[in-house]
């Protein structure tokens, strides 16, 4: 418990973690106001109509893209040791390391899920509100919510493990983000495009997945029919964050100390 | 009875050797200098000492355990290893109540050890606006956290104006008086002929000499005891 309030006084008095929390937030509002003004603009019928119940669930979906500033923070926790030059106190105070990971760990999948929850509620009054403004919009469907709120705190804190574990393989804070940004912008789409059914196996798949939304559309590829169950989808979540962190204990953890 | 002692201790970084078969001992009760030229392996040994860097080969033993094994850490061993070790962004009390949540200690001993450091008035400044020697002074009040019985201090006097290092000096011997064993490491020959009870003199990861001031420096000075022991030391 010493260490997990030790890092909570870091996460807390840390200015970068409200700045952080502010760009998730700013995202996933962004996020609910704008994609029912690109699905009304629309001429074209690819992402269909805001009459669509769907397509309704599909706006309020989006409240959770701000996933990636959970991982963001998981490996600021981490690699921000080795950045401030702390992890020589951080490891003298406890010098049992997997105790001093453990602590973070718990930190931050707690900070990730509030992260994700904050975000996504405001996301969604603010995507609730823009779709005030547009006429004969369908109601969403009673699940989305839950779903969204399970999916929320379940994706921020695994996602936050995830983070701490990349940030303690990865002690270079500047390569350990853009290397996460690489992955999830450029890599994934282009794993999704060579093998599409892989999609569902992936971080941001088992995300959608854990939504159980119903979308399908030719013309830009996407299906959500084939997408893992939410629970499944919460298991291959926790599994990435098990294996994540199983790598950094017998690996990073066991290096010297600079 | 030895506080501190290093035992046949080795630590190589890919092909550099820096210590080599180190076996040295110190004294409860009593400051003891680890001098030593630029890479003789200093900084390393109290490192593998600390349990941040793991031995090649050998032990450094501590209050007769590993690092690791000790009980709440802090509240034994204080240790200062550089100026860098607190976040800039976090004022310098935020980050001794960090360390002091870490080792179950309570708020108002880092409002105590700000005052031992004569900190108290940047106490509420972020730790990145310190100059060096507050830095330094910082650092000290982290290691005297827990009101250890052993501080372990590499380059201490670094950054420090001719005033910080006489207020460090009048510090440490404070503390030794107190009945604590002090290992504090230094390139300033001059400061630690005043300040230090032993002496233990490492060249090229290995032990050059080691005893009580007297004994090294016989007549002389310690600078000339130090160059004779190092210049062309073994490698």
């Amino acid at each position: 418990m010493n260490l997990v309030k030790a890092e909570l006084r870091k996460l807390v008095y840390s200015r970068s973690t409200y700045g952080l929390l502010l760009a998730s937030i700013f995202v996933a509002v962004l996020s609910t106001v704008v994609t029912p003004i690109v699905i009304e603009q629309d001429e074209t019928g690819v992402f269909g109509s805001l009459e669509d119940r769907a397509m309704v669930d599909g706006v309020y979906a989006n409240a959770i893209s701000s996933y990636i500033f959970a991982i963001i923070l998981g490996i600021l926790i981490m690699s921000g040791e080795f950045r401030h030059g702390t992890a020589v106190a951080t490891f003298l105070a406890s010098p049992k390391r997997a105790r001093v990971l453990i602590a973070k760990l718990v930190v931050t999948a707690l900070a990730g899920a509030l992260f994700q929850i904050i975000s996504a509620g405001l996301s969604v009054l603010t995507g609730y509100y823009t779709l005030t403004f547009f006429e004969n919009v369908a109601s969403p469907s009673e699940s989305v919510f839950i779903n969204l709120a399970v999916a929320s705190v379940l994706s921020g804190a695994v996602l936050g493990l995830v983070g701490v574990a990349i940030g303690s393989l990865i002690r270079n804070q500047l390569i350990a983000i853009v290397s996460t940004l690489v992955w999830l912008f450029v890599l994934e789409p282009i794993v999704l495009l060579l093998f599409v059914d892989a999609g569902k196996w992936l971080p941001t798949g088992a995300i959608t997945g854990m939504l159980a939304l119903e979308f399908e559309s030719e013309a830009i590829g996407v299906s959500t029919a084939d997408y893992l169950s939410p629970g499944i989808s919460a298991l291959v979540l926790l599994g990435y964050g098990a294996v994540f962190t199983a790598v950094a204990l017998v690996t990073s953890m066991r290096r010297d100390i600079d | 009875m030895a506080a501190i002692e290093f035992l046949d201790l080795g630590k190589k970084y890919g092909k550099v050797r820096s210590v080599r078969k180190l076996t040295a001992s110190i004294t409860e009760g009593k400051i003891t200098g680890l001098l030593g030229p630029n890479g003789a392996g200093k900084s390393t040994s109290l490192r593998c000492l600390l349990g941040l860097a793991k031995p090649t080969s050998g032990e450094a033993k501590i209050l007769g355990v590993h690092y690791k094994e000790l009980k709440n850490p802090l509240t034994q061993i204080g240790a200062v290893l550089d100026s860098r070790g607190f976040h800039g962004g976090l004022t310098g009390k935020q980050n001794l109540k960090v360390m002091a949540a870490a080792a179950k200690i309570p708020d108002a001993r880092v409002d105590e050890v700000l005052k031992l450091v004569d900190l108290e008035a940047a106490a509420n400044k972020k730790a990145k606006g310190y100059s060096l020697g507050m830095k330094q002074r910082l650092s000290l009040a982290g290691a005297l956290l827990g009101n250890p019985k052993v501080l372990i201090l590499d380059e201490p006097a670094n950054g420090l104006d001719p005033i910080g290092i006489a207020w460090l000096r009048g510090f440490l011997r404070t503390l030794a008086n107190e009945g604590k064993t002090i290992l504090v490491s230094s390139h300033q020959l001059a400061e630690m002929q005043s300040t230090v009870d032993d002496v233990i003199i490492i060249n090229h990861g290995m032990l050059m000499a080691q005893g009580s001031m007297k004994e090294i420096i016989g007549e002389g000075t310690l600078e000339d005891a130090f160059l004779k022991l190092t210049a062309g030391g073994a490698r």
